[in-house]
């Protein structure tokens, strides 16, 4: 039933972007409930009286010898780690074939790996850029600091064309502590340009996730005649046949998509492609089995 | 350049089609964003891909291509020119030798003008030219087969002789286009008469196929002719002082005249009347009485001292036939004693009726002899002996014909009607509270006896007898359903039963106008006068019949004007009818044993010699080819002969050319360019 609330389309129904990530995240850590990852780096926080349907590993049962009751332990995640997202605001986030923009589901999953990294006590920070830093909120685990990622989230416009050195030179200055560093972008690049861009941060020790978020009109094109497109980033106009973007583009564009995979593997960094029109747990998923590998 | 099918040239509209799609149906020019164009390859926008010369070529191409399209369903042809005699070709020369050819010229007719004018024809046919002679009538007849001959040829022009038939220009172009059909060979015909402007039928029906060239060769030229028209004389004269004969003068072409008319009987001067006739028009004179008709047949001519040059259209032959009158016995118990009087007056109605009424009482007819009457009536009856009953059956059996009026009386009398034998099932009275009176609803107005009576519009029947109809015809029900009228036949016999009786105290029939032709025409069927007989007096070309199926094996015999038996002894037993030929009397015994004396006139038609008008001459023999018509409408032909080269198979290959390059240029115009252009700086 909660998967049902992973799905783009049905959570940009939903107003205010921290409902959406809290929507996210609780169902999608409801749904991992049989995952062997989980469980790592916790400590004791509560008991719980138990409740009809709760997992029976988490019962205490010394407690149920002594008193013949049932509570369940909880736990508090270990706050050891910094989070920054790095959300790409170029204009052609703006495209979306189905409804939802590809910058409306960078946010969605922006926020959600906030929600989540404030979940797991970590320090998460957020940098908003195209051709500049638009919008820097430095990591902390202080008091707020989540509803200021959202807030700075929320208030993400597409802006100009992307350029990568810029957002990834100030972030190097403000990263401090060794961490995860989340980067969300179509990158409309050449992905040779892309890592070498990018791998500077890898090699400080931090752990390097890229979301290539992608709508999947511009993985596979469907045109039903000769139309005259637009560069969403530079204004360029081009005529296009629909003979072309079914077979030459096609080709052209896997060929992109696995440069950049094994560019990315070479360089020691994490890539992910993400469809928008697939449900978010997908990325989250990507996004643990990292966080579960750094700690 | 002509079209077969040129219809299929509104066909061109469709050439809006390309035009509207290549001029003004503008392609859109709204882009559509998208992320990047880094994977794309550069082309020019569609406003400047308008102007190319692809776009151009292919509107071009596709215009053309509807043009072709629709040119070949319009199967265009050129004419080309043959020299005259390059080719195989048959000379057709028609002589008419029609009524008309009998005007005299000089002292010379018509037909023998267009047989020195068909030897002149032949004389200039170069040797060995394969020619035919046909003499032209109201059928065609063909003196000669295909003959290269020229002494065959002469000797069948000399063969053709007069007829009395009219002339048919439709049927000489019927037998050329089959000749042409069926032989494959131009022709060239050459068409010598008088060309009268009566013989020319619709235009379709002279369409000459492309390959025939006709020539007119007129003889002869207007003149003014008068002619007996039309003649209205009886068939059969019972009473010779009422006869009435009057006949029509008509002049053609012909200035105001005085004629003096004739009527001649059995060779013998009966009476001789002048007659105005103004000019161009008709006058008309009547003839009184018939008194030295004989018993039999008689020839009478209505004749003109017209003094023209036809002398032939100058008398008019009819023949009459005096008989007595045929008698009716009317059988009558006194109960209805003005029934006698209604119907007597009905008989004779007409001036020389053919029916003669005889009253009797019904225990005296008992007596008579039943076979002298040509019907017998009985008029509501309240008794019948059974004498008289068993010689009614009798007589109807052997074919004599019965009328009763079953009325109240009968219906009270008889438990069925007598030799018609229905039962009888009441009556049908309409009471003063009921429907006040029947009226008839539903009639057979097809039958002989129904044809006159106008459905007995506004005839009211106040009382009627229930007949069953078992195994009669009803002719005529009443509003109540019931039959009013009913037929049967009973042996070789007819009795026709009228379900009320002839007085006017229960209905009002004899008081109407319906009532006349209703006893007329019942008498008249049951008598056998009047009914399935053939006019005496017939055209020329007309046909006589001889026989019914039901008369196989009979000998039937026809005596031409000459007295001779024109008839073979095969034609005899088996022929159905026998057509005139000339004018004069035929005497004819069918093979039922009728006898008759049928006259035969020429075709009047004929009397009018005006001549067919150039420009339809010139018309005519522009079916036939494509040259520049005659202006006169006589002439020699054309230099030479004209075949029509259809162009459509090299439509079609162009058709097809243009269908290829249209898809290559279109193919080409819809790919995108070869050179890929990056569109995004690295």
């Amino acid at each position: 039933m909660l998967q049902r609330f992973l799905d783009p389309s049905v959570l940009a129904g939903i107003s205010g972007l921290d409902l959406v990530a809290k929507t996210v995240v609780d169902g999608f850590i409801s749904g991992l409930h049989r995952s062997p990852d989980f469980g790592f780096s916790q400590e004791f926080a509560e008991y719980r009286a138990y409740n009809p349907g709760d997992d029976l590993r988490h019962v205490d049962w010394n407690v149920f010898a002594r008193s013949e009751k049932m509570f369940l332990k909880r736990y508090r995640g270990e706050t050891n780690c910094q989070v920054s997202v790095l959300l790409d605001a170029s204009r052609s986030m703006k495209y979306g074939s189905r409804g939802m923009e590809k910058m409306e589901y960078a946010k969605f999953l922006a926020a959600s790996i906030c929600y989540l990294a404030h979940l797991q006590r970590d320090a998460a920070g957020l940098i908003v850029f195209d051709s500049e830093v638009r919008q820097f909120v430095p990591p902390s685990t202080r008091q707020g600091q989540i509803m200021r990622l959202l807030h700075g989230i929320d208030q993400a416009q597409t802006g100009a064309e992307t350029v990568l050195e810029k957002p990834f030179a100030h972030l190097v200055d403000y990263l401090r502590r060794r961490g995860v560093v989340v980067a969300i972008s179509d990158f409309w690049e050449q992905p040779e340009t892309v890592i070498k861009t990018v791998g500077p941060l890898r090699s400080r020790g931090n752990e390097l996730i890229l979301f290539h978020v992608l709508d999947p009109h511009e993985i596979q094109p469907k045109l039903r005649g000769s139309v005259l497109m637009e560069d969403l980033e530079t204004g360029v106009k081009m005529e296009v046949s629909p003979d072309y973007a079914h077979h030459d583009y096609k080709g052209k564009m896997t060929a992109h998509l696995e440069d950049m995979k094994s560019r990315a593997a070479g360089a020691n960094i994490d890539y992910f492609l993400v469809d928008t029109s697939r449900p978010l747990d997908e990325a989250l998923r990507q996004y643990l089995a990292i966080r579960a590998g750094r700690l | 350049m002509g079209f077969l099918n040129p219809w299929f040239l509104g066909g061109l509209v469709a050439v809006g089609l390309p035009i509207w799609l290549h001029l003004l149906k503008r392609h859109k020019t709204d882009p559509t964003p998208f992320p990047s164009l880094m994977f794309f390859e550069h082309r020019e926008q569609s406003s400047v891909q308008h102007r190319r010369l692809d776009y151009i070529l292919l509107f071009i191409l596709r215009t053309l291509m509807l043009v072709l399209l629709a040119l070949l369903f319009a199967s265009p042809f050129i004419r080309k020119l043959t020299p005259k005699g390059a080719g195989k070709k048959l000379v057709v020369v028609a002589v008419d030798r029609s009524f008309s050819m009998r005007t005299k010229e000089g002292t010379s007719t018509r037909l023998d003008d267009a047989k020195a004018e068909a030897m002149n024809v032949l004389s200039k046919l170069p040797p060995g030219q394969p020619a035919q002679v046909v003499a032209l009538a109201d059928t065609l007849q063909a003196m000669t087969q295909q003959t290269s001959d020229p002494g065959e040829l002469r000797g069948a022009v000399m063969a053709i002789k007069e007829s009395d038939e009219r002339a048919s220009f439709g049927e000489l172009a019927r037998y050329l286009r089959t000749l042409s059909e069926s032989t494959k060979t131009p022709l060239d015909v050459h068409l010598i008469s008088d060309l009268q402007k009566s013989a020319m039928p619709a235009f379709t029906d002279v369409r000459l196929n492309q390959d025939t060239d006709i020539t007119f060769h007129q003889v002869g030229k207007v003149q003014p002719n008068w002619a007996v028209e039309t003649m209205i004389a009886p068939q059969h004269v019972y009473d010779p002082k009422r006869v009435h004969i009057s006949a029509t003068v008509t002049g053609f072409s012909a200035p105001a005249a005085t004629r003096t008319v004739t009527l001649l009987m059995n060779g013998k001067t009966i009476q001789s009347k002048t007659v105005n006739v103004p000019e161009n028009g008709r006058g008309s004179v009547e003839f009184a009485g018939l008194d030295q008709a004989s018993y039999g047949f008689n020839r009478c001519e209505i004749r003109i001292d017209s003094a023209d040059s036809l002398p032939a259209d100058d008398q008019y032959m009819f023949s009459v036939e005096r008989t007595d009158p045929k008698k009716v016995l009317f059988l009558d118990d006194g109960r209805h004693p003005e029934a006698q009087e209604f119907f007597r007056a009905a008989l004779n109605a007409t001036p020389d009726s053919a029916f003669q009424l005889e009253p009797l009482r019904p225990d005296v007819a008992a007596n008579s002899d039943l076979s002298k009457y040509a019907v017998v009536v009985l008029n509501d009856l309240g008794s019948l002996q059974s004498g008289l009953e068993a010689s009614l059956q009798k007589y109807v059996s052997n074919g004599g014909s019965l009328f009763e009026a079953i009325g109240p009386a009968s219906a009270v009398a008889f438990p069925r009607v007598p030799v018609l034998d229905e039962p009888i099932d009441g009556t049908s009275y309409a009471s003063r509270e009921g429907e006040r009176f029947f009226s008839v609803s539903d009639l057979d107005s097809g039958h002989d006896v129904m044809k006159s009576v106008e459905r007995f519009d506004g005839v009211k029947i106040y009382l009627a007898t229930n007949v069953g109809s078992t195994k009669s015809t009803v002719l005529a029900r009443m509003s109540n359903g019931k039959p009013l009228v009913l037929e049967r036949k009973v042996g070789e016999g007819k009795v026709l039963v009228f379900t009320s009786d002839f007085g006017a105290a229960n209905n009002d029939l004899p008081r109407h106008y319906a009532w006349v032709p209703f006893v007329q025409k019942s008498i008249a069927y049951l008598g056998g006068a009047g009914s399935g007989e053939q006019p005496a007096n017939l055209s020329v070309g007309e046909y006589v019949e001889l026989r019914t199926g039901s008369e196989k094996g009979a000998q039937a015999e026809v005596q031409d004007p000459d007295g001779q038996r024109v008839l073979s002894l095969q034609d005899a037993a088996q022929a159905r009818n026998f057509e005139l030929t000339r004018e004069g009397f035929y005497e004819v015994r069918t093979a039922g044993g009728k006898r008759s004396l049928i006259a035969a006139h020429a075709n009047r038609k004929e009397s009018d010699l005006a001549v067919i008008p150039p420009e339809t001459l010139d018309l005519w023999k522009a079916t036939g080819s494509s040259g520049p018509a005659n202006g006169s409408g006589q002439g020699t032909g054309g230099e030479g002969n004209t075949t029509p080269w259809p162009l459509s198979p090299y439509i079609l290959l162009l058709l097809l050319g243009v269908a290829l390059a249209e898809s290559v240029i279109a193919d080409r115009y819809l790919r995108p360019q070869a050179q890929p252009q990056e569109t995004k700086a690295a």
